[in-house]
């Protein structure tokens, strides 16, 4: 019986071996500019060509198959609390919220401005509430934080205004016995974050074919705490990647399996997530573009990659450049939302945000998490009939009847075969103008004003924010 | 004949086409061509057609980088004899251009150096994860008159201010003018640092340098 399900293939399986034959070549060929101090010692003994002047490993193919082979292909990503645990891979897809913009647009004033930790908190509560969300991100980055320690207070604030499976980023070493400590304190012990998996971190090879050091360093000391990496290459068609869509797929590929190879000869096994966030150029100013129909194809032929690999497959989607809010953020998230969803990714990273990922907004949250019921509910496809005996309804009803008064139709009305949307109004037109003209958007802010006035889901205890609030201290006093 | 070369000069900064720049500027060494009229009567006209119809939208960023690659190869060769002439081509500004300390994202500034160029400046290029100290020495030693810092984190734009100080502790501040620029920068953050200009995207950089410099 066929599942009759919506799934779009980008990649043909021949297509797909041609991909990863070229990501070979650039790997065994041009190699990966690898900075730090960890990784080209680690590829040398792997049989890596390096040469350590230009900082180049030429990785050959048998090094990329034996990383490969050690990544793990299923595992669950733990959430501080167990019922929103995420089994990779998944059979349906579900959502991040997008991360690290620079900007917040103000909820109250409409203004924008760079983000804090607030933002990071009000947002991951809203996030905390949309249906299909199971991964957060820190959304914004914490202008009000130090440099020197942001990302650990970014990564914290993340822990304690979520109770899902969290990724958020580090950038040095010196930040990660702070991160250690602070994630064995609201996970229970350093052993239960081995063993539940419940944060994870998000890793960007910087495009084209270059591993930031001390990023990648920090990533790799982390390996002792098993914490899952999401590999995430970015290159953007015609300026950082070839402008085409095949090769820009087939370098992004080539980054992934670049990071596979470092993060599995450091750590076997460690578990990797398969995803990517590419874009396209602006011809005219050279502006990155994410929100963008070719890069819906690309993320989803990259997911098709993952599976190619038989890894968890995610990608960045749902993406917008629009200035603002409004008609043009939701076109764009389609097309970059439904590409990789129907090709099957475990996750589409990206709610929230516009301007190429460089501003939050606390409603488009919820606007996203809508669009993400309507793409599920096309993915989900025709599916096989409520009613088997469906002819015999058809019989019983006869030319010129209606279904009104069927079981069938009453069932329906409550099923999941007919999506009931919760932001998107069906008022006839008199009814809405009655209603005051009301909109999706503004729909969603009064849903975020009542998020925001409500409880707080699952805090920590008083204990362990505590010593979280203590740990920064520390590293703010040392690293700040 | 000196008009047919400066015409083909041009055409190959029109067309892109770098090997033809350079042979044309090979060529008219090898006929005893003044270089600094070679490059200001035969290549600059080619840029500057370029640059005329990517105003109008007629070429695209690509067309403009490959003119300005173009350009610079020619400019390659003519140049050591024309400095061995004690002449100088004129341009509109000596820029000292990288990312902040920290950042390895380049691609923003290299589209503004390219950019730059093609409009008419001298650039120097430091690369990626410059120190405020090396920003100041390029400075001195090519008696830059503009600085330009990219930054694509919210993390190392910083050091964009650390820039500008280390300018001001080395007395150079008055004269140069500092541009910034990166995803993370707004023009609200290029006041409160005390730059002098920025720019959304590398036209805008262009522009705002030009404007600078009353170009």
């Amino acid at each position: 019986m066929t599942r009759m399900r919506y799934t779009a293939s980008f990649l043909g399986e021949s297509d797909r071996e041609r991909v990863h034959e070229a990501s070979l070549r650039i790997l065994a060929e041009t190699g990966v500019r690898f900075h730090g101090k960890r990784a080209l010692p680690l590829l040398a003994d792997a049989g890596a060509q390096v040469d350590a002047a230009a900082g180049i490993a030429r990785i050959p193919r048998p090094v990329v198959e034996a990383a490969l082979a050690t990544a793990p292909r299923s595992f669950r990503l733990g959430a501080r609390n167990p019922a929103h645990d995420y089994a990779l891979p998944s059979p349906v897809t579900r959502y991040a919220i997008d991360g690290t913009a620079a900007f917040t647009i103000d909820f109250d004033t409409g203004e924008r401005r760079y983000g804090t930790r607030r933002d990071t908190e009000q947002a991951l509560r809203v996030f905390q509430a949309a249906d299909m969300g199971v991964m957060a991100w820190v959304p914004v980055t914490a202008s009000d934080a130090p440099a020197g320690t942001r990302a650990l207070h970014e990564f914290v604030a993340m822990v304690r205004a979520s109770s899902r499976h969290g990724q958020h980023e580090l950038h040095t070493r010196e930040q990660v016995p702070y991160l250690a400590a602070a994630l064995a304190v609201a996970g229970g012990g350093a052993d239960a974050v081995r063993e539940r998996h419940p944060w994870s971190l998000i890793y960007c090879p910087v495009a084209p074919l270059v591993h930031d050091g001390p990023m990648l360093d920090a990533y790799l000391d982390l390996g002792t705490l098993d914490l899952p990496v999401m590999i995430m290459p970015m290159p953007v068609a015609g300026t950082t990647g070839p402008a085409g869509l095949f090769a820009n797929v087939a370098l992004a590929n080539a980054e992934a399996l670049s990071a596979i190879v470092v993060y599995q000869l450091a750590h076997p096994g460690r578990p990797v997530i398969y995803s990517s966030a590419t874009g396209t150029m602006d011809f005219r100013s050279g502006a990155f573009l994410g929100g963008t129909p070719e890069m819906g194809i690309m993320s989803a032929a990259l997911v098709t990659m993952g599976r190619f690999y038989g890894l968890p497959a995610t990608s960045a989607g749902c993406t917008s450049d629009a200035p603002e809010p409004g008609p043009e953020a939701v076109i764009e998230k389609l097309v970059t939302m439904l590409p990789p969803a129907s090709a099957g990714a475990d996750i589409v990273v990206g709610l929230g945000e516009i301007q190429g990922d460089q501003a939050l907004v606390l409603e488009q949250v919820l606007v996203d998490n809508e669009l993400a019921h309507y793409v599920e509910r096309l993915v989900e496809g025709v599916g096989e009939p409520a009613d088997p005996d469906f002819v015999a309804e058809i019989a019983g009803v006869g030319p010129g009847g209606n279904f009104l008064a069927s079981r069938v139709t009453g069932r329906a009305a409550r099923s999941r075969e007919f999506l009931a949307p919760t932001l998107i109004g069906r008022h006839g037109y008199e009814a809405w103008r009655d209603l005051g003209s009301p909109s999706m958007y503004g729909r969603a802010r009064e849903k975020v004003r009542e998020i925001l006035a409500g409880p707080f889901v699952d805090p920590l205890p008083d204990a362990v924010e505590a010593e979280l609030v203590r740990i920064l201290a520390a590293a703010d006093a040392e690293l700040g | 004949m000196t008009e047919d070369l400066f015409a083909a000069m041009r055409q190959s900064v029109i067309d892109g086409d770098s090997d033809a720049a350079a042979e044309l500027a090979t060529s008219a060494l090898a006929a005893g061509v003044d270089p600094l009229t070679a490059i200001e009567d035969g290549f600059v006209p080619g840029m500057h057609e370029v640059g005329e119809q990517f105003r109008c939208g007629d070429l695209y960023l690509p067309d403009m980088m490959l003119a300005a690659r173009a350009m610079q190869k020619a400019i390659g060769i003519l140049e050591p004899e024309m400095l061995g002439r004690s002449a100088q081509r004129r341009i509109l500004g000596r820029v000292v251009i990288g990312t902040a300390k920290g950042d390895i994202h380049e691609i923003g500034k290299n589209l503004v150096g390219l950019m730059l160029t093609a409009g008419g400046f001298e650039v120097h290029d430091l690369g990626v994860d410059v120190t405020p100290e090396r920003f100041v020495e390029k400075v001195r030693e090519v008696d830059a008159n503009i600085v330009g810092i990219s930054a694509l984190l919210t993390t190392t734009m910083v050091g964009q201010r650390a820039v500008i100080a280390a300018l001001a502790e080395a007395g150079l501040r008055d004269r140069v003018k500092v541009i910034v620029g990166g995803a993370p920068v707004t023009r609200a953050w290029a006041n409160e640092i005390g730059a002098d200009g920025y720019g959304e995207d590398a036209v805008g950089a262009v522009t705002v340098t030009r404007a600078l410099v009353d170009a």
